[in-house]
Protein backbone atom coordinates (compact mmCIF):
# COMPACT_ATOMS: atom_id res chain seq x y z
CA UNK A 1 0.00 0.00 0.00
CA UNK A 2 1.26 3.47 -0.85
CA UNK A 3 2.44 5.69 1.96
CA UNK A 4 -0.02 8.35 3.11
CA UNK A 5 2.64 10.68 4.53
CA UNK A 6 3.52 13.78 2.53
CA UNK A 7 6.67 13.29 0.51
CA UNK A 8 8.71 16.07 -0.99
CA UNK A 9 9.41 14.48 -4.33
CA UNK A 10 12.72 15.47 -5.90
CA UNK A 11 13.30 12.64 -8.35
CA UNK A 12 11.65 14.25 -11.36
CA UNK A 13 14.62 13.43 -13.59
CA UNK A 14 13.59 9.79 -13.17
CA UNK A 15 9.90 10.48 -13.71
CA UNK A 16 7.64 13.39 -12.88
CA UNK A 17 5.33 12.68 -9.98
CA UNK A 18 2.50 13.20 -9.50
CA UNK A 19 1.02 13.75 -12.94
CA UNK A 20 -1.00 16.93 -13.39
CA UNK A 21 -4.70 16.69 -12.67
CA UNK A 22 -6.59 15.67 -15.79
CA UNK A 23 -3.82 13.92 -17.72
CA UNK A 24 -4.49 10.38 -16.54
CA UNK A 25 -8.26 11.00 -16.52
CA UNK A 26 -8.16 12.15 -20.15
CA UNK A 27 -6.02 9.15 -21.09
CA UNK A 28 -8.48 6.73 -19.51
CA UNK A 29 -11.49 8.46 -21.04
CA UNK A 30 -10.09 8.46 -24.58
CA UNK A 31 -8.81 4.91 -24.20
CA UNK A 32 -12.22 3.78 -22.92
CA UNK A 33 -13.79 5.08 -26.13
CA UNK A 34 -11.08 4.42 -28.70
CA UNK A 35 -8.90 1.69 -27.22
CA UNK A 36 -8.89 -0.55 -30.29
CA UNK A 37 -6.05 -1.54 -32.60
CA UNK A 38 -5.52 1.60 -34.68
CA UNK A 39 -5.53 1.23 -38.45
CA UNK A 40 -5.60 -2.54 -38.37
CA UNK A 41 -9.25 -3.02 -39.30
CA UNK A 42 -11.65 -1.42 -41.72
CA UNK A 43 -14.32 -0.87 -39.08
CA UNK A 44 -15.06 2.72 -38.06
CA UNK A 45 -13.62 2.53 -34.57
CA UNK A 46 -10.25 1.33 -35.85
CA UNK A 47 -10.18 4.08 -38.47
CA UNK A 48 -11.09 6.68 -35.86
CA UNK A 49 -8.39 5.44 -33.52
CA UNK A 50 -5.85 5.60 -36.37
CA UNK A 51 -6.94 9.14 -37.16
CA UNK A 52 -6.51 10.10 -33.51
CA UNK A 53 -3.04 8.53 -33.36
CA UNK A 54 -2.09 10.36 -36.57
CA UNK A 55 -3.24 13.63 -35.02
CA UNK A 56 -0.96 12.91 -32.07
CA UNK A 57 1.95 12.21 -34.44
CA UNK A 58 1.33 15.69 -35.86
CA UNK A 59 1.20 17.14 -32.35
CA UNK A 60 4.52 15.46 -31.42
CA UNK A 61 6.15 16.43 -34.72
CA UNK A 62 5.21 20.06 -34.26
CA UNK A 63 6.32 20.03 -30.63
CA UNK A 64 9.84 18.94 -31.56
CA UNK A 65 10.11 21.05 -34.71
CA UNK A 66 10.11 18.04 -37.03
CA UNK A 67 8.89 18.15 -40.60
CA UNK A 68 7.11 14.85 -41.28
CA UNK A 69 4.50 13.41 -38.86
CA UNK A 70 4.84 10.00 -40.51
CA UNK A 71 8.38 9.95 -39.17
CA UNK A 72 7.17 10.14 -35.59
CA UNK A 73 7.79 6.66 -34.22
CA UNK A 74 6.30 5.54 -30.92
CA UNK A 75 8.31 3.40 -28.53
CA UNK A 76 8.12 2.31 -24.89
CA UNK A 77 10.52 4.91 -23.55
CA UNK A 78 13.67 6.80 -24.53
CA UNK A 79 15.92 3.76 -24.04
CA UNK A 80 13.75 1.78 -26.42
CA UNK A 81 13.74 4.65 -28.92
CA UNK A 82 17.53 5.04 -28.70
CA UNK A 83 18.05 1.32 -29.23
CA UNK A 84 15.77 1.41 -32.28
CA UNK A 85 17.76 4.33 -33.61
CA UNK A 86 21.28 3.10 -32.84
CA UNK A 87 20.70 -0.50 -33.91
CA UNK A 88 18.92 0.66 -37.05
CA UNK A 89 21.86 2.80 -38.10
CA UNK A 90 24.89 0.71 -37.12
CA UNK A 91 26.87 -0.93 -39.92
CA UNK A 92 30.20 -2.76 -39.69
CA UNK A 93 33.26 -0.50 -39.58
CA UNK A 94 31.25 2.57 -38.67
CA UNK A 95 32.76 5.19 -36.42
CA UNK A 96 30.44 6.87 -33.93
CA UNK A 97 31.00 10.02 -31.88
CA UNK A 98 29.30 10.39 -28.51
CA UNK A 99 30.25 11.84 -25.12
CA UNK A 100 31.14 10.93 -21.56
CA UNK A 101 28.02 12.78 -20.38
CA UNK A 102 25.69 10.13 -21.76
CA UNK A 103 23.20 7.94 -19.96
CA UNK A 104 23.58 4.17 -20.26
CA UNK A 105 20.70 4.15 -22.75
CA UNK A 106 23.22 5.52 -25.25
CA UNK A 107 26.47 4.22 -23.77
CA UNK A 108 25.49 0.58 -23.40
CA UNK A 109 24.28 -0.07 -26.96
CA UNK A 110 27.35 1.74 -28.33
CA UNK A 111 29.68 -0.09 -25.93
CA UNK A 112 28.14 -3.40 -26.99
CA UNK A 113 28.79 -2.77 -30.68
CA UNK A 114 32.24 -1.46 -29.91
CA UNK A 115 33.09 -4.56 -27.81
CA UNK A 116 31.86 -6.76 -30.65
CA UNK A 117 34.33 -5.01 -32.96
CA UNK A 118 31.52 -3.71 -35.14
CA UNK A 119 32.06 0.01 -34.60
CA UNK A 120 34.78 2.34 -33.35
CA UNK A 121 33.56 4.66 -30.65
CA UNK A 122 34.92 8.13 -29.89
CA UNK A 123 33.68 9.52 -26.57
CA UNK A 124 34.37 13.20 -26.13
CA UNK A 125 34.93 14.62 -22.64
CA UNK A 126 33.02 17.39 -20.92
CA UNK A 127 34.55 20.41 -19.21
CA UNK A 128 34.70 21.12 -15.50
CA UNK A 129 31.38 22.99 -15.66
CA UNK A 130 29.60 20.11 -17.37
CA UNK A 131 29.56 21.20 -21.00
CA UNK A 132 30.80 19.61 -24.20
CA UNK A 133 32.95 21.87 -26.34
CA UNK A 134 31.53 21.99 -29.89
CA UNK A 135 35.10 22.18 -31.21
CA UNK A 136 35.81 18.82 -29.54
CA UNK A 137 32.91 17.36 -31.52
CA UNK A 138 34.33 18.89 -34.68
CA UNK A 139 37.76 17.41 -33.98
CA UNK A 140 36.29 13.99 -33.20
CA UNK A 141 34.43 13.77 -36.52
CA UNK A 142 36.51 11.86 -39.08
CA UNK A 143 35.82 10.92 -42.68
CA UNK A 144 34.37 7.57 -41.59
CA UNK A 145 32.18 8.95 -38.76
CA UNK A 146 28.65 7.83 -39.48
CA UNK A 147 26.78 9.79 -36.80
CA UNK A 148 27.10 11.87 -33.65
CA UNK A 149 24.79 11.03 -30.77
CA UNK A 150 24.55 13.28 -27.72
CA UNK A 151 22.38 14.08 -24.77
CA UNK A 152 20.71 17.48 -24.84
CA UNK A 153 21.10 17.81 -21.05
CA UNK A 154 23.01 15.72 -18.56
CA UNK A 155 20.75 13.67 -16.29
CA UNK A 156 23.29 14.13 -13.47
CA UNK A 157 24.30 17.79 -13.77
CA UNK A 158 21.41 19.29 -15.71
CA UNK A 159 23.81 21.15 -17.98
CA UNK A 160 22.22 21.88 -21.37
CA UNK A 161 24.62 21.24 -24.20
CA UNK A 162 25.28 23.70 -27.05
CA UNK A 163 23.39 21.63 -29.60
CA UNK A 164 22.68 24.46 -31.98
CA UNK A 165 26.40 25.02 -32.55
CA UNK A 166 27.06 21.27 -32.65
CA UNK A 167 24.19 20.94 -35.15
CA UNK A 168 25.83 23.53 -37.39
CA UNK A 169 29.12 21.66 -37.25
CA UNK A 170 27.47 18.33 -38.03
CA UNK A 171 25.55 19.88 -40.91
CA UNK A 172 28.75 21.40 -42.34
CA UNK A 173 30.52 18.06 -42.05
CA UNK A 174 27.59 16.08 -43.46
CA UNK A 175 27.24 13.87 -40.36
CA UNK A 176 23.81 13.25 -38.80
CA UNK A 177 23.36 14.55 -35.24
CA UNK A 178 21.06 12.45 -33.06
CA UNK A 179 19.80 13.96 -29.83
CA UNK A 180 18.61 12.37 -26.60
CA UNK A 181 16.10 14.92 -25.28
CA UNK A 182 14.97 12.90 -22.26
CA UNK A 183 15.73 15.68 -19.75
CA UNK A 184 14.79 18.67 -21.87
CA UNK A 185 11.58 17.69 -23.69
CA UNK A 186 8.82 19.68 -22.01
CA UNK A 187 11.27 22.02 -20.31
CA UNK A 188 12.96 23.76 -23.20
CA UNK A 189 11.88 24.40 -26.79
CA UNK A 190 13.36 21.86 -29.22
CA UNK A 191 13.61 22.78 -32.91
CA UNK A 192 15.21 19.79 -34.51
CA UNK A 193 15.08 20.82 -38.16
CA UNK A 194 16.18 24.37 -37.41
CA UNK A 195 19.11 23.08 -35.34
CA UNK A 196 20.22 20.55 -37.95
CA UNK A 197 19.29 17.58 -35.77
CA UNK A 198 18.47 14.40 -37.71
CA UNK A 199 16.62 12.58 -34.93
CA UNK A 200 15.38 13.17 -31.41
CA UNK A 201 14.64 10.40 -28.92
CA UNK A 202 12.21 11.28 -26.13
CA UNK A 203 10.26 9.76 -23.28
CA UNK A 204 6.72 10.71 -22.35
CA UNK A 205 6.79 10.30 -18.58
CA UNK A 206 9.25 12.98 -17.50
CA UNK A 207 8.69 16.65 -18.27
CA UNK A 208 6.13 15.81 -20.95
CA UNK A 209 3.98 14.82 -17.96
CA UNK A 210 2.54 11.66 -19.53
CA UNK A 211 2.46 8.10 -18.21
CA UNK A 212 5.33 5.61 -18.22
CA UNK A 213 5.53 3.17 -21.14
CA UNK A 214 5.49 5.70 -23.95
CA UNK A 215 8.29 7.49 -25.76
CA UNK A 216 9.47 7.82 -29.30
CA UNK A 217 11.61 9.13 -32.09
CA UNK A 218 11.15 12.00 -34.47
CA UNK A 219 13.20 11.48 -37.61
CA UNK A 220 14.23 13.98 -40.20
CA UNK A 221 13.54 13.00 -43.83
CA UNK A 222 17.34 13.13 -44.28
CA UNK A 223 17.79 10.06 -42.08
CA UNK A 224 16.88 6.48 -42.89
CA UNK A 225 16.74 3.93 -40.07
CA UNK A 226 16.55 0.21 -40.80
CA UNK A 227 14.10 -1.98 -38.88
CA UNK A 228 15.64 -4.24 -36.27
CA UNK A 229 12.36 -5.75 -35.08
CA UNK A 230 9.85 -7.30 -37.40
CA UNK A 231 6.24 -8.33 -37.25
CA UNK A 232 2.70 -7.22 -37.79
CA UNK A 233 2.18 -3.66 -38.98
CA UNK A 234 -1.28 -3.69 -40.53
CA UNK A 235 0.32 -3.10 -43.95
CA UNK A 236 1.26 -5.45 -46.80
CA UNK A 237 0.34 -8.52 -44.78
CA UNK A 238 0.71 -10.77 -47.82
CA UNK A 239 4.44 -10.14 -47.91
CA UNK A 240 6.87 -11.77 -45.51
CA UNK A 241 9.08 -8.71 -45.82
CA UNK A 242 8.58 -6.15 -43.11
CA UNK A 243 7.24 -2.87 -44.48
CA UNK A 244 9.72 -0.10 -45.28
CA UNK A 245 7.05 2.56 -44.88
CA UNK A 246 7.29 4.88 -41.86
CA UNK A 247 6.17 4.89 -39.12
CA UNK A 248 5.31 1.17 -39.24
CA UNK A 249 8.85 0.31 -40.40
CA UNK A 250 9.99 0.94 -36.84
CA UNK A 251 6.78 0.04 -35.01
CA UNK A 252 6.34 -3.74 -35.13
CA UNK A 253 3.25 -4.94 -33.27
CA UNK A 254 0.39 -3.05 -31.69
CA UNK A 255 1.45 0.33 -30.36
CA UNK A 256 0.78 1.54 -26.82
CA UNK A 257 -2.48 3.30 -27.61
CA UNK A 258 -3.30 4.22 -24.00
CA UNK A 259 0.20 5.63 -23.55
CA UNK A 260 -0.07 7.64 -26.76
CA UNK A 261 -3.33 9.21 -25.58
CA UNK A 262 -1.66 9.95 -22.24
CA UNK A 263 1.34 11.50 -23.99
CA UNK A 264 -0.99 13.73 -25.98
CA UNK A 265 -2.76 14.86 -22.80
CA UNK A 266 0.60 15.54 -21.17
CA UNK A 267 1.82 17.55 -24.14
CA UNK A 268 -1.35 19.61 -24.12
CA UNK A 269 -0.99 20.18 -20.40
CA UNK A 270 2.62 21.33 -20.88
CA UNK A 271 1.53 23.74 -23.59
CA UNK A 272 -1.46 25.09 -21.69
CA UNK A 273 0.57 25.70 -18.53
CA UNK A 274 3.22 27.27 -20.72
CA UNK A 275 6.58 25.54 -20.98
CA UNK A 276 8.34 28.82 -20.24
CA UNK A 277 6.27 29.34 -17.07
CA UNK A 278 6.96 25.81 -15.83
CA UNK A 279 10.66 26.16 -16.60
CA UNK A 280 11.11 29.55 -15.01
CA UNK A 281 9.39 28.41 -11.80
CA UNK A 282 11.42 25.19 -11.63
CA UNK A 283 14.71 26.88 -12.39
CA UNK A 284 14.09 29.64 -9.85
CA UNK A 285 13.57 27.04 -7.12
CA UNK A 286 16.55 25.01 -8.33
CA UNK A 287 18.86 28.01 -8.22
CA UNK A 288 17.74 28.72 -4.67
CA UNK A 289 18.37 25.10 -3.70
CA UNK A 290 21.76 25.12 -5.40
CA UNK A 291 22.77 28.32 -3.65
CA UNK A 292 21.53 27.04 -0.27
CA UNK A 293 23.29 23.68 -0.57
CA UNK A 294 26.51 25.41 -1.52
CA UNK A 295 26.44 27.33 1.74
CA UNK A 296 26.02 24.26 3.99
CA UNK A 297 29.18 23.05 5.65
CA UNK A 298 30.50 19.77 4.27
CA UNK A 299 28.17 19.76 1.25
CA UNK A 300 29.61 19.66 -2.23
CA UNK A 301 27.33 20.47 -5.15
CA UNK A 302 27.75 19.62 -8.83
CA UNK A 303 27.79 21.60 -11.02
CA UNK A 304 29.71 23.77 -8.58
CA UNK A 305 29.01 27.03 -10.37
CA UNK A 306 25.90 27.92 -12.32
CA UNK A 307 26.52 31.35 -13.81
CA UNK A 308 23.99 31.97 -16.57
CA UNK A 309 24.76 28.76 -18.41
CA UNK A 310 21.74 26.87 -19.77
CA UNK A 311 20.58 24.40 -17.18
CA UNK A 312 17.62 22.22 -16.29
CA UNK A 313 16.76 21.82 -12.59
CA UNK A 314 18.98 18.84 -11.78
CA UNK A 315 21.95 18.84 -9.40
CA UNK A 316 24.12 16.37 -7.60
CA UNK A 317 25.46 16.70 -4.09
CA UNK A 318 27.51 14.86 -1.53
CA UNK A 319 28.01 15.34 2.18
CA UNK A 320 31.47 14.93 3.57
CA UNK A 321 31.91 11.68 5.50
CA UNK A 322 28.57 10.20 4.51
CA UNK A 323 27.67 7.50 2.03
CA UNK A 324 25.24 8.99 -0.55
CA UNK A 325 22.84 6.07 -0.09
CA UNK A 326 22.74 6.80 3.64
CA UNK A 327 22.17 10.48 3.01
CA UNK A 328 19.23 9.61 0.73
CA UNK A 329 17.87 7.17 3.37
CA UNK A 330 18.05 9.84 6.09
CA UNK A 331 16.38 12.42 3.85
CA UNK A 332 13.61 9.93 3.13
CA UNK A 333 13.15 8.24 6.51
CA UNK A 334 13.64 11.24 8.78
CA UNK A 335 12.48 14.12 6.60
CA UNK A 336 10.14 12.66 3.94
CA UNK A 337 12.32 13.84 1.06
CA UNK A 338 12.62 11.52 -1.94
CA UNK A 339 15.90 12.01 -3.81
CA UNK A 340 17.95 9.56 -5.82
CA UNK A 341 21.35 8.30 -4.66
CA UNK A 342 23.91 6.50 -6.80
CA UNK A 343 25.27 6.76 -10.30
CA UNK A 344 22.03 7.61 -12.10
CA UNK A 345 22.88 5.23 -14.97
CA UNK A 346 25.59 7.66 -16.11
CA UNK A 347 28.80 6.01 -14.86
CA UNK A 348 31.25 8.04 -16.92
CA UNK A 349 29.92 11.35 -15.60
CA UNK A 350 30.62 10.20 -12.05
CA UNK A 351 33.99 8.81 -13.05
CA UNK A 352 34.99 12.22 -14.41
CA UNK A 353 33.52 14.15 -11.48
CA UNK A 354 35.44 11.92 -9.08
CA UNK A 355 32.22 10.69 -7.44
CA UNK A 356 32.46 7.10 -8.67
CA UNK A 357 31.76 4.38 -7.54
CA UNK A 358 29.23 5.54 -4.96
CA UNK A 359 27.96 8.55 -6.87
CA UNK A 360 25.98 11.20 -5.07
CA UNK A 361 22.48 12.34 -4.20
CA UNK A 362 20.60 13.91 -7.08
CA UNK A 363 17.90 16.49 -6.57
CA UNK A 364 15.70 17.03 -9.60
CA UNK A 365 12.77 19.39 -9.47
CA UNK A 366 9.42 19.21 -11.15
CA UNK A 367 6.33 21.30 -11.80
CA UNK A 368 4.83 20.68 -8.36
CA UNK A 369 7.75 21.68 -6.17
CA UNK A 370 7.30 24.76 -4.03
CA UNK A 371 9.33 27.28 -2.06
CA UNK A 372 8.37 25.41 1.11
CA UNK A 373 9.86 22.21 -0.33
CA UNK A 374 13.17 23.96 -0.87
CA UNK A 375 13.09 25.45 2.65
CA UNK A 376 12.54 21.98 4.09
CA UNK A 377 15.28 20.35 2.03
CA UNK A 378 17.78 23.01 3.04
CA UNK A 379 16.74 22.73 6.68
CA UNK A 380 17.09 18.94 6.54
CA UNK A 381 20.50 19.11 4.88
CA UNK A 382 21.63 21.68 7.43
CA UNK A 383 20.45 19.46 10.30
CA UNK A 384 22.20 16.41 8.85
CA UNK A 385 25.37 18.38 8.28
CA UNK A 386 25.21 19.66 11.87
CA UNK A 387 25.01 16.09 13.17
CA UNK A 388 28.35 15.15 11.61
CA UNK B 1 8.83 -15.21 1.81
CA UNK B 2 12.59 -14.95 1.33
CA UNK B 3 14.07 -13.88 -1.94
CA UNK B 4 15.26 -16.45 -4.47
CA UNK B 5 18.85 -17.58 -4.08
CA UNK B 6 21.16 -16.06 -6.69
CA UNK B 7 22.48 -18.31 -9.44
CA UNK B 8 26.13 -19.40 -9.50
CA UNK B 9 26.86 -16.90 -12.29
CA UNK B 10 25.37 -14.04 -10.30
CA UNK B 11 27.27 -15.07 -7.16
CA UNK B 12 30.51 -15.13 -9.12
CA UNK B 13 29.80 -11.70 -10.65
CA UNK B 14 29.08 -10.26 -7.22
CA UNK B 15 32.38 -11.50 -5.84
CA UNK B 16 31.32 -14.27 -3.49
CA UNK B 17 33.89 -15.16 -0.83
CA UNK B 18 33.95 -17.38 2.25
CA UNK B 19 35.46 -16.20 5.56
CA UNK B 20 35.87 -17.73 9.01
CA UNK B 21 34.04 -15.48 11.49
CA UNK B 22 33.55 -16.34 15.16
CA UNK B 23 34.50 -19.95 14.41
CA UNK B 24 32.06 -20.43 11.54
CA UNK B 25 32.43 -20.27 7.78
CA UNK B 26 30.28 -17.49 6.36
CA UNK B 27 29.74 -16.61 2.70
CA UNK B 28 29.80 -12.91 1.83
CA UNK B 29 29.36 -10.97 -1.37
CA UNK B 30 32.02 -8.60 -2.68
CA UNK B 31 30.68 -5.76 -0.51
CA UNK B 32 30.74 -7.82 2.68
CA UNK B 33 27.03 -8.63 2.88
CA UNK B 34 25.87 -12.10 3.97
CA UNK B 35 24.68 -14.35 1.14
CA UNK B 36 22.58 -16.38 3.53
CA UNK B 37 20.94 -14.55 6.44
CA UNK B 38 20.69 -17.87 8.29
CA UNK B 39 24.48 -17.92 8.68
CA UNK B 40 24.22 -14.90 10.98
CA UNK B 41 24.74 -15.13 14.73
CA UNK B 42 25.18 -12.52 17.45
CA UNK B 43 28.78 -13.67 17.82
CA UNK B 44 29.40 -13.14 14.10
CA UNK B 45 27.78 -9.69 14.25
CA UNK B 46 29.93 -8.73 17.24
CA UNK B 47 33.10 -9.98 15.51
CA UNK B 48 32.26 -8.10 12.30
CA UNK B 49 31.42 -4.98 14.32
CA UNK B 50 34.79 -5.10 16.03
CA UNK B 51 36.46 -5.56 12.68
CA UNK B 52 34.68 -2.38 11.52
CA UNK B 53 35.88 -0.47 14.56
CA UNK B 54 32.85 -0.86 16.83
CA UNK B 55 34.18 -2.41 20.02
CA UNK B 56 31.04 -2.22 22.15
CA UNK B 57 27.83 -3.28 20.50
CA UNK B 58 25.35 -1.55 22.78
CA UNK B 59 21.61 -1.77 23.38
CA UNK B 60 20.72 0.66 20.59
CA UNK B 61 22.81 -1.35 18.13
CA UNK B 62 21.11 -4.63 19.09
CA UNK B 63 17.66 -3.00 18.92
CA UNK B 64 18.35 -1.99 15.34
CA UNK B 65 19.96 -5.29 14.28
CA UNK B 66 17.18 -7.34 15.82
CA UNK B 67 14.48 -5.18 14.28
CA UNK B 68 16.05 -5.46 10.82
CA UNK B 69 16.27 -9.24 11.11
CA UNK B 70 12.80 -9.76 12.55
CA UNK B 71 11.24 -7.56 9.90
CA UNK B 72 13.13 -9.37 7.15
CA UNK B 73 12.08 -12.84 8.25
CA UNK B 74 8.46 -11.77 8.76
CA UNK B 75 8.12 -9.86 5.49
CA UNK B 76 10.70 -11.35 3.14
CA UNK B 77 12.31 -7.98 2.56
CA UNK B 78 14.17 -5.30 4.44
CA UNK B 79 12.06 -2.58 6.06
CA UNK B 80 11.49 0.75 4.33
CA UNK B 81 13.32 3.78 5.69
CA UNK B 82 10.33 5.09 7.60
CA UNK B 83 9.56 1.61 8.97
CA UNK B 84 13.03 1.39 10.50
CA UNK B 85 12.45 4.67 12.30
CA UNK B 86 8.95 3.68 13.43
CA UNK B 87 10.01 0.19 14.45
CA UNK B 88 13.10 1.11 16.44
CA UNK B 89 12.26 4.59 17.66
CA UNK B 90 15.70 5.58 16.43
CA UNK B 91 16.12 8.09 13.64
CA UNK B 92 18.05 7.20 10.50
CA UNK B 93 20.43 10.03 11.29
CA UNK B 94 21.21 8.52 14.72
CA UNK B 95 21.55 5.10 13.16
CA UNK B 96 24.05 6.41 10.62
CA UNK B 97 26.13 7.80 13.47
CA UNK B 98 25.86 4.64 15.60
CA UNK B 99 27.44 2.26 13.09
CA UNK B 100 30.85 2.60 11.50
CA UNK B 101 30.03 2.45 7.80
CA UNK B 102 26.63 4.05 8.40
CA UNK B 103 23.23 2.60 7.58
CA UNK B 104 23.84 0.43 4.56
CA UNK B 105 27.43 -0.70 5.06
CA UNK B 106 27.13 -0.64 8.85
CA UNK B 107 23.72 -1.56 10.23
CA UNK B 108 22.24 -3.44 7.28
CA UNK B 109 25.48 -5.37 6.72
CA UNK B 110 25.90 -6.33 10.38
CA UNK B 111 22.29 -7.48 10.51
CA UNK B 112 23.33 -10.23 8.12
CA UNK B 113 20.73 -9.43 5.51
CA UNK B 114 21.43 -9.72 1.78
CA UNK B 115 22.83 -6.71 -0.02
CA UNK B 116 20.03 -4.24 -0.78
CA UNK B 117 21.23 -3.72 -4.33
CA UNK B 118 19.30 -0.73 -5.49
CA UNK B 119 19.81 0.24 -9.06
CA UNK B 120 22.42 2.93 -8.76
Amino acid sequence: MASSRKTIYLDNAATTFPKPPGVLEEMIEVYSNLGVSPGRGSYDLSMEAEERVMDIRRQVCQFFGGSDPERVIFSYNATDALNTLIQGLIRPDFRVVSSRLEHNSVLRPLHYFSQQGIIRLDLIPFGSEGFIDPMAVSEAIRPDTSFVILTHASNVLGTVQPVERIGEICRERGVPLLLDVTQTAGRLPIRMEEWGVSAVAFTGHKSLLGPTGIGGLVLSPRLDVEATRFGGTGRDSLSLDHTRVYPQRLEAGTINVAGIFGLSAGLRCTSSRGMENIYSKEIGLARRLHHGLNSIKGVRVYPAILNDAPWVPIMLCNMEGMDPEDLASILDGDFGIAARAGLHCAPLVHEDLGTSPKGGVRFSLGPFNTDEDIDQVLEAMDTISGSK
Amino acid sequence: MERTAPTAAVRQELGERVRLIAGREITFDGEGFFWDPHQWSEEAAAALAEEAGLKDVGEAHWTILQFLREYYFQNGRSPLNRQIKEGTGISLMEMEALFPGGIKYGARRLAGLPNPRNCI
